[in-house]
């Protein structure tokens, strides 16, 4: 999302699961989908029957490598050097899509005169703050306030021009000295890219763990801007998103800085929806306001700023992401956790510090099917139950198929399910447990004269006697205040003014049609045999399935892709059309208009971004879509990284060798530090439990079948490594980082090679994140070795890229 | 008599996964056994049918991993049909060989004829156990229930010819990125019910390169089991033949530890 959304406007996903089948080529690169999602492998292997080439880049060579045409080992963290390699040599060889590059992106745009990069370092540094001023990261503006366009893409000051020269350091030697993988490997993989069009990108966890997670993604996003393949069938960039509904946890605000429908959280400056409109633009403030009456009904009005106050804000400044929550526990402020549906013991670096704010807690409600590490933390190993005065309460759910809900699937598919069976003995669906709560909350305050009381007093919340999961879709859905009819779609929310609409997440506003619950659609047509299936659920925003597929179209709205035909100009009946519902700022304005040559309309400037810039001196109240502003705030460009623990120094700039502007969380005192490469040599790397493991495991770790597959964990170790070590397989061997040690049985395999870094021999051993104390099978958890560097934009820790040591236990 | 299916295991789609073991117990209610191995079943139980081996080799700086899925390969020519000393394997009319558990008192037979060493004896029941190709599903228009759940489509059922054409053009396509790509079980033994397709030669996988029933057996069901000769206990008789069987007969056929999963997995 934090990588998607400076290029393109949107976070999401570009494209779908079935739409995989229409690509030539697939760069899996941070993503091992047969292991972790085996639902998308399938269609990357009918992709390749029919002829599609596929790339795997990983650290190690996993099941998915097994499949692949072309695979290269990397190191890990190193992504952005092969990468910058490649942009560098589509550059040089001239094999970017000109026509493409012209038309859609901002390659000719000018950028402010006193932008620099300089060893490492980008213009507006404050190195006593560790941030970027990033007021030089802006366009030159032209009398009207529009971004200045040169003639020629070639001329100096260009995007496209700044970008030659970003990425001119970046040779085939270069990306290869730094990652690993062979300099004729890197052009493999670029050659193999462009000759092989549409190609699309694979990318989940592999590539956000980093400190450059957010910039890594970034180089996707140019690759594939400069090849014309965004918007596109079988082109795009597909963000794997997880089984446990991470695309819709994500769209209603798991991210800790937004509300649902992705727009900004309100902080303690925003005193007003006015104020708020005039920093995130007027569309954002309309969002609120539906997400206000949504919330708040008929109380919330213009006379009272729509109930504007009840909304908590966030601290300036103040990050507000997982990892410092964690850390906050861990200096004693919070007195009660909720924890639903999440293993934070496992899962959240690293579990001394989750450990030690969990027992500062008075309390913790537990919410999940089964017991896990988290909620049994008062008997893990080692600890005493008797020094934990946390109360823990256990309330059981609903697994997933015994309750009824929307999920939304990877593409933004919503797809509703009816509960499948009942739940067991006394656990109840969440919303059932959420609407209890919230009731006998209401309750204790009722008849209270405190104005912060509103907030819970005047809450809209009827979802009937049993609550109803349709019900809150709706509310999601939103009604057309005047009427108290539900919107039938996203053009009618969107013509509405601000106050006449309710919504509770305005992307998905539509998904109800004439009182028809669209995420209820099983109609399996595909028409255009384009695997479309246009009439089977429902895709936000507005059943669109491939993003920005106007640029799908050349400049007189036609297909350039014969085989391949989503929406076209249709001349005689005046307005766009075709199999998918055509991603543009309005239908009827054909290509002799502004607004149909435009395929990034959720980016201020329209157009997709080969630098993140924004306007300077953005006029006050202008009315910009909020995704304007969604910038990186680590560069404007990607730049290469080491990660915060590296076993090397950085060959681009030795002086600043990680990113500049890395958080590196070191709150609890000995258990968060930081190792050096003479004391941990060997590089290590975390990922999923294969298709048997789901996550950390909470679930999977109870389930006999699963367990018998995989019963216990393992450190993957490269025969040579071994050999050194004097390790065989199924012995047990300790490894130990800055922050703790583990023991746990060796796998010796080939399929980790050692590589050459910088001139040096370097290893690397990895091992599956999601085990622990609790369950059928249990193992230490490698979360005790991690530390909690966070990539700037996105703030996900560095889980990816960590050093340790191994030794053999005697 | 129905029309002869078969079930493809494409290996080039394999990913394994797994799915296909948790599925057959599953349908099957097979419970869960302990494994003594970092990554699950290296060898068949009476409670394990199906399970997903593998073999990973470094050549020439080029890592290969391959899979396959190990199940009664359900031949056409079955030994443990000949051997079972009860009568109670036999071959549906789909073409796939079932143990009627009503029968089997245990003797083992077709574990020690059987040309794959597939077939497992539960001591304490008396009672052989394999893959039985899910006839009750098949039976009511369904597919097996390791087709029904594999993800990656490396399983296929349908009518064998149709599975054959299926499997020859499938090789013929991988053969420029597998040189070895072959379709295995189409013609030994009568042709197996499950058709593999395999990414190298058979051998690499653990398997022998042209199944046979041991002569000695086609001697016994066809020639002395007819005349009535069950006085001859089954043991004594079928060591005896054995021993003078193997004098005269060629050395071809597979011993039994030729023929397992462990062969050069890389699973520890």
């Amino acid at each position: 999302m934090a990588g998607l959304s400076p290029a393109f406007g949107r976070g999401a996903m570009t494209n779908s699961w079935t739409d995989l089948e229409n690509t030539k080529c697939f760069l899996f690169g941070g993503s091992n989908a047969a292991e972790n999602h085996p639902i998308a492998m399938k269609y990357a292997l009918r992709a390749q029957a029919k002829g599609a080439k596929i790339i795997v880049v990983d650290p190690r060579f996993t099941r998915t490598a097994s499949k692949a045409d072309l695979f290269a080992q990397l190191r890990p963290g190193t992504d952005i050097a092969y990468l910058g390699a490649i942009i560098n040599y589509i550059l040089e060889k001239k094999l970017y899509n000109v026509d493409y590059v012209t038309r859609f992106t901002n390659a000719a745009c000018k950028v402010n005169s006193n932008y620099k990069f300089n060893e490492g370092l980008f213009s507006g540094f404050d190195e006593a703050k560790g941030t970027y001023n990033t007021d030089t990261w802006t366009y030159e503006l032209d009398a009207n306030g529009q971004p200045v366009k040169a003639a020629s893409l070639e001329e100096p000051g260009t995007v496209f021009s700044l970008l030659k020269e970003h990425y001119k350091r970046y040779t085939l030697e270069v990306g290869s000295s730094i990652s690993g993988i062979a300099p004729e490997t890197i052009a493999q993989i670029a050659d193999t890219m462009v000759e092989n069009q549409p190609a699309t990108v694979m990318y989940a966890l592999g590539m956000t763990h980093h400190t450059t997670a957010s910039q890594g993604i970034r180089c996707y996003s140019i690759i594939q801007l400069l090849l014309g393949n965004i918007g596109k069938a079988g082109g795009g960039i597909n963000a794997l998103r997880g089984e446990p509904n991470v695309q819709g946890s994500t769209d209603f605000s798991n991210l800790g800085p937004t509300l649902p429908g992705y727009i900004p959280a309100p902080s303690d400056v925003d005193t007003t929806t006015t104020i708020y409109g005039q920093k995130y633009g007027a569309a954002a403030r309309k969002h609120l306001i539906s997400l206000l009456k949504a919330w708040y009904g008929s109380i919330a009005t213009e006379d009272n700023d729509y109930c504007y106050n009840y909304l908590p804000r966030m601290q300036s400044g103040k990050a507000i992401t997982y990892i410092p929550m964690m850390e906050d526990m861990a200096r004693g402020q919070f007195k009660l956790l909720f924890n639903i549906g999440i293993n934070p013991m496992v899962s959240i670096p690293n579990n001394q510090v989750v450990a030690t704010g969990l027992a500062k807690l008075e309390t913790m409600v537990f919410m999940d099917i089964f017991e896990s590490e988290t909620s049994a933390f008062w008997r893990a190993p080692g600890v005493n139950p008797e020094t934990i005065n946390t109360e823990v309460f256990f309330l059981p759910v609903a697994y997933l198929y015994e309750k009824a809900g929307s999920m939304t699937g990877s593409g933004r598919w919503v797809q509703w399910k009816p509960a499948a069976v009942k739940p067991e003995g006394s656990c109840l669906p969440d919303l059932d447990i959420l609407d209890i709560i919230y009731h006998k909350v209401q309750k204790l305050y009722a008849g209270s004269a405190d104005s912060k009381d509103r907030a819970i007093l005047d809450c809209q919340w009827d979802y009937g006697h049993e609550p109803d999961p349709e019900k809150v879709l709706m509310e999601i859905n939103g009604y057309n205040t005047k009427t108290g009819k539900l919107i039938n779609t996203i053009g009618e929310y969107l013509a509405a003014p601000p106050g006449d609409v309710s919504s509770g997440c305005w992307v998905y506003a539509g998904v109800f049609n004439n009182g028809v619950n669209l995420s209820k659609r099983r109609d399996n047509k595909d028409p255009s045999g384009l695997s479309i299936f246009p009439t089977w659920s429902y895709s936000w925003p507005a059943n669109i399935r491939v993003l920005y597929n106007r640029a799908s179209c050349d400049g007189a709205g036609q297909p350039v892709d014969s085989a391949r035909k989503l929406i076209w100009w249709d001349e005689a009946k005046k307005q766009w059309t075709g199999p998918d519902v055509p991603d543009v700022p309005n239908r009827a304005n054909g290509p002799d208009t502004p607004d149909g040559q435009t395929a990034f309309r959720m980016t201020a400037e329209r157009m997709g971004r080969l630098f993140a810039l924004r306007y300077a001196n953005k006029p006050a109240g202008a009315n910009m879509p909020f995704a304007v502003s969604a910038m990186c705030n680590d560069g404007p460009v990607p730049e290469f990284y080491e990660p915060i623990e590296s076993p090397t120094g950085n060959l681009l700039h030795p002086k600043v060798a990680t990113n500049p502007v890395a958080r590196i969380r070191q709150v609890l005192k000995d258990k968060q530090n930081i190792g050096k490469a003479e004391d941990y040599p060997i590089v290590l790397t975390t990922y999923g439990g294969g298709t048997m493991h789901f996550c950390s495991g909470s679930v999977t770790r109870n389930l006999p079948w699963l367990v018998e597959l995989r019963p216990e964990n393992f450190v993957e170790i490269g025969t040579g490594l071994a050999k050194k070590l004097d390790i065989k397989t199924g012995e047990m061997v300790e490894v130990s980082s800055a922050r703790g040690s583990m023991k746990i049985k060796a796998m010796v395999t080939d399929r980790i090679q050692p590589l050459s870094i910088n001139g040096k021999e370097t290893h690397t051993v990895g091992i599956a994140f999601g085990w622990g104390f609790v369950g059928l099978a249990t193992g230490e958890s490698v979360n005790c070795l991690t530390h909690a560097a966070i990539d700037p934009p996105a703030g996900t820790p560095e889980y990816k890229a960590q050093l340790v040591n191994i030794r053999k236990v005697k | 008599m129905a029309e002869r299916m078969s079930v493809l295991y494409d290996a080039s789609k394999c990913t394994d996964c797994g799915a296909c073991s948790v599925a057959c117990k599953q349908w099957n209610t097979l419970p869960a056994e302990k494994t003594n191995s970092l990554q699950g079943h290296t060898d068949f139980t009476p409670r394990t049918w199906t399970f997903v081996s593998s073999r990973e080799s470094f050549e020439n700086k080029k890592m290969q991993w391959m899979f396959r899925k190990q199940q009664c390969m359900h031949c056409g020519d079955a030994a443990c049909i000949k051997v079972c000393s009860t009568g109670a394997i036999s071959r549906n009319d789909l073409g796939f060989v079932v143990i009627d558990q009503n029968k089997c008192i245990g003797d083992g037979y077709c574990v020690n004829s059987c040309p794959f060493h597939i077939p497992r004896v539960d001591e304490s029941a008396k009672k052989s156990y394999k893959c039985n190709g899910c006839p009750d599903r098949l039976a009511n228009g369904m597919k097996p229930a390791c087709v029904q759940t594999c993800q990656p489509e490396a399983l296929v059922y349908g009518d064998r010819k149709a599975i054959l054409q299926m499997a020859d053009d499938r090789v013929k396509a991988l053969l420029p990125k597998y040189p070895k790509a072959n379709v295995y079980g189409a013609t030994s033994l009568d042709g197996l019910n499950f058709t593999y397709i395999l990414l190298r030669e058979p051998d690499y996988y653990g398997l022998p390169a042209n199944p046979t029933v041991p002569v000695e057996l086609t001697v016994w069901k066809d020639v002395f089991h007819p005349l009535g000769l069950l006085m001859v206990a089954g043991a004594f008789g079928m060591t005896l033949l054995h021993r003078v069987m193997q004098r005269g007969q060629n050395e071809n056929h597979p011993s039994d530890k030729d023929t397992g999963s462990g062969k050069g997995d890389a699973k520890g």
